[in-house]
């Protein structure tokens, strides 16, 4: 899947020339993972591909399931559903997510889609409910509330 | 533009370095024997001959300066062999080498880091000259010694009026574009290139000079630039290289009658004159003259014969850019996968396609070899790293007075090139470490110790599975643990009051800010050097070990995981996953049913094999697989062992063996401490699927 359209700049200058307030906003790609809408910057998605068969590693936690081939490399794959205690994760789509030069594979229920957010509109998480791969929430504009999905969190999970 | 400049500028850099590795390796190598050989003056006169055009190209004058006179000055050892160089005033010749290699490195360095050069250069431009001046006084007392290079140039040019030379019949005239300027520099390089093509004794140009003189770039554009050829052969294929040059407007063959060589302008015998080269006329008339051109004539023989030789050896390598090689091994990868993709593609099932099945049959032949090629690509052997160890030694053995000597094992082990390029600093501190601090400081210690008053480094690399493993040993006189206990006491690394083992005190040596020298010097005992070390080691991923033995010496080993290595590999399956079990650690495999085993007080399984009882360990057991045999008639076991530990593997399949590139796994499942478990990596089979290699010492660890 090609990402570069959605890697085009994002402020939009002529509302700045109007003299209006600057909106920031960032594009996020929406999924699903267990019924919960995460939201990931769309500049950290790599790739989402389907059907990769994936090879188990022995003696690592439940939550890896195991590595892939992409196209001679190595990926790591974490099905965050495990992670979250969530159940087990039963789709085969994952999303290749990298950070520096580091790069994770997620399993996910389902990829949505791509939204402009405000980033003043995106909230701290309330202290009570500290998730662990969540940095933020947002409601979006049809209602729904997206969980901001801490991608630096899952490259040094422990 | 830029593009295009740069990429010159890269084969400049490129070109000059390998040059002065060569010269690096000669001049050790002469220093050695205390005397250059022929073919070394030779292929050292053609170096500087070499990097002095280049950079005239280039204009990096002060390059080429140093280079011209370095040139002249073995001009002169050339024409006179090297006993004209008196003994005491080779030391000094090897080191004015050195000074003049280390000068051209770190202008080098300068051009590559685009920084100004270094303008001043008379200090070695001085010493050059006074060396060359000390020779010709040494040369003095000798009879009737020629003027040497310098004269070569203006005798030349008065016999060259008549626009013809003796003995070479066969003329080149050569015109190039109006207005392109920089004629002299064009004839120059027309010259070099027609260099390849014939010895240099059988050619000869006019105007003389043209690499130094910009004056002669009138002369050229007036009268053309003249090329003088002893045969016909030659002119002929000089004509190729002067059409395939640019700029040249026209060029015209003017034959001449073969003249008689007319006696040359210094009394000497006809016959010496025809083989005296021009560009070296010094027939000097000498008190036995008929031993001028006896001497003369094999002296000049192997000189084009080697040229030759190494011009060639040259041509079968070029340099490619390693984010080219890698993206080439990443698109084969996908051809291998794409190539089964299409031939087991599930629409062919029950198809009856003999023709499509022999032709797949081919690709998959031709695939398979590519992808061998591809691989191969990247690995380099680590002489290159392993010799500039020579200089180093030679080097402090100067500064130290000590005396000490390099000994290189394996050095064509084959490594990856990112591999090569972060040991080469490793190992240089480990090197000078075991100079400064492992050597004795005198040969007396040494004699009195028995052992070889010349110091010993041992420096190998050999292959082992799945690491490659360089050892820097010494014999000199190993730690000295309370020393270095004490120090670390000190330093507050170590407490007083408890007991350490000799492994943790060498620990220590590589704790950051360690050094057990009280002496600041110039090569070590900066205390940055064995920590850095190992912080590079461990950057590539692999370890350091120090071994050392009071007396005897110390051994440093590294060991580097490779991370593109061609493994020869065993490939297993447990339940649904397959395994590659290094071929090498594998000795036997056998069927056998449960009356073979024997049980221990424990419940551990053992295998009587040969006379010795091993240990069984069941792969799925051990990695805790959901499925796979656990009858033992249904599966197989496998012997094997890697150091200390032999041992039975038990497995449901052998499935063959194979080639695998060994690749890491990811970096993010290293916290999971996956490389004690037993598994070293991993490798991409040829139907895409992943196979997990096995590391067979760590996984019996794991299983105790």
């Amino acid at each position: 899947m090609n990402q570069a359209e959605v890697l085009l700049p994002t402020d939009q200058p002529d509302l700045a020339d109007d003299g209006a307030v600057t909106v920031q906003t960032e594009k996020y790609l929406l999924f699903l993972s267990d019924e919960l809408l995460f939201g990931v910057p769309a500049e950290s998605v790599a790739e989402i591909i389907t059907g990769h068969a994936i090879t188990k590693l022995p003696l690592v936690p439940g939550y890896i399931r195991g590595i892939i081939n992409l196209r001679g490399q190595i990926i790591p794959i974490v099905d965050i559903r495990r992670l979250l205690n969530h159940g087990d994760c039963q789709s085969d789509c994952m999303m290749i997510l990298r950070s520096d030069d580091t790069q994770v594979g997620i399993l996910v229920d389902q990829v949505q889609k791509m939204v402009d957010i405000d980033v003043s509109t995106l909230l701290p998480i309330p202290p009570q409910s500290s998730n662990d791969l969540v940095c933020g929430m947002c409601s979006l504009e049809d209602g729904q509330t997206m969980l901001a999905f801490d991608c630096a969190r899952l490259m040094d999970h422990s | 533009m830029s593009a295009g400049s740069d990429s010159i500028l890269d084969a400049f850099l490129y070109e000059t370095n390998t040059l002065l590795e060569q010269l690096d390796s000669i001049v050790l190598a002469a220093e050695q024997q205390d005397s250059f050989s022929e073919d070394d003056i030779n292929t050292i006169f053609r170096i500087m001959h070499t990097i002095k055009g280049s950079s005239a190209m280039m204009e990096y004058n002060s390059l080429m300066t140093i280079a011209h006179r370095a040139e002249d000055l073995f001009a002169i050892i050339r024409d006179k062999t090297m006993d004209v160089v008196p003994e005491e005033l080779r030391p000094e010749l090897f080191d004015l080498l050195f000074q003049t290699i280390d000068f051209f490195r770190q202008e080098l360095e300068h051009i590559e880091n685009e920084q100004p050069l270094t303008e001043d250069i008379d200090t070695l431009l001085q010493k050059v000259n006074r060396l060359i001046d000390q020779i010709h006084s040494g040369g003095q007392a000798q009879p009737a010694p020629a003027q040497g290079g310098a004269a070569s140039a203006p005798a030349a040019q008065a016999s060259s009026t008549t626009a013809t030379r003796d003995g070479f019949p066969y003329v080149l005239q050569v015109f190039f574009d109006e207005g392109c300027g920089m004629e002299n520099l064009r004839a120059y390089m027309l010259v070099s290139s027609v260099k390849d093509l014939c010895a240099e004794s059988d050619f000869t140009y006019e105007p003389q000079g043209v690499d130094s003189d910009p004056a002669t770039a009138d002369q050229i554009v007036e009268s053309g630039f003249l090329l003088f050829f002893r045969n016909q052969a030659d002119r002929d294929a000089a004509i190729h290289a002067v059409t395939a040059s640019g700029s040249v407007r026209s060029y015209q063959a003017i034959d001449q009658p073969a003249p008689e060589p007319r006696p040359a302008p210094e009394p000497a015998p006809a016959p010496a004159a025809k083989q005296a080269a021009p560009a070296a006329p010094a027939p000097a008339p000498e008190s036995a003259p008929a031993k001028a051109p006896a001497q003369n004539a094999p002296d000049k023989k192997p000189a084009p014969q080697k040229a030759e030789a190494t011009h060639h050896h040259k041509e079968s390598l070029i340099s490619v850019n390693l984010d080219k090689l890698d993206h080439l091994a990443a698109v084969v990868g996908e051809i291998v996968i794409t190539e089964s993709m299409v031939t087991a593609s599930p629409e062919l099932k029950g198809l009856k396609l003999d023709a499509f099945t022999k032709s797949a049959r081919q690709l998959r032949k031709l695939t398979d070899e590519l992808q061998d090629v591809s691989m191969s690509l990247r690995m380099v052997p680590v002489s290159g790293t392993f010799q500039k160890m020579n200089r180093i030694v030679r080097d402090m053995c100067k500064k130290l007075g000590k005396q000490a000597r390099l000994v290189l094992e394996g050095e064509d082990t084959e490594v990856d090139k990112t591999i090569v390029d972060s040991i080469g600093d490793p190992i240089m501190h480990i090197v000078r470490n075991s100079m400064d601090h492992g050597i004795e400081e005198t040969a007396q210690q040494r004699i009195d110790a028995g052992k070889d008053p010349v110091g010993e480094i041992v420096l190998s690399a050999r292959h082992t599975g799945s690491e490659v493993i360089i050892e820097i040993k010494d014999d000199g006189q190993g730690v000295n643990y309370d020393a270095v206990l004490n120090k670390a006491i000190r330093n507050g690394l170590a407490q007083p009051d408890v007991e350490y083992s000799h492994k943790d005190i060498l620990n220590f040596l590589m704790a950051p800010g360690f050094s057990t020298n009280t002496e600041v010097t110039e090569y070590s005992g900066r205390g940055v050097g064995m920590d850095v070390v190992k912080k590079n080691v461990e950057e590539v991923g692999g370890t350091v070990i120090i071994t050392s033995e009071p007396g005897q010496g110390m051994t440093t080993t590294l060991k580097i995981p490779l991370t593109m290595a061609i493994m020869d590999g065993m490939e297993v399956s447990v339940g649904g996953s397959i395994f590659t079990i290094p071929i090498h650690n594998i000795r036997q495999s056998f069927k056998i049913s449960d009356s073979d085993l024997v049980r221990d007080a424990a419940g551990g399984e053992m295998f009587k094999c040969m006379g010795s009882f091993y240990p069984v360990i069941r792969m799925k057991d051990l990695y805790q697989m959901d499925s796979g045999v656990t009858r033992i008639e249904d599966g197989i076991l496998i012997w094997v062992d890697a150091g200390e530990h032999s041992y039975c593997l038990f497995v449901d399949e052998l499935l063959g063996e194979q080639q695998v590139v060994v690749k890491p796994l990811p970096s993010y499942l290293n916290r999971f401490n996956i490389k004690a478990s037993g598994i070293s990596g991993c490798t991409i089979l040829g139907d895409g699927n992943i196979s997990i290699i096995l590391d067979v010492s760590n996984l019996c660890t794991y299983a105790q």
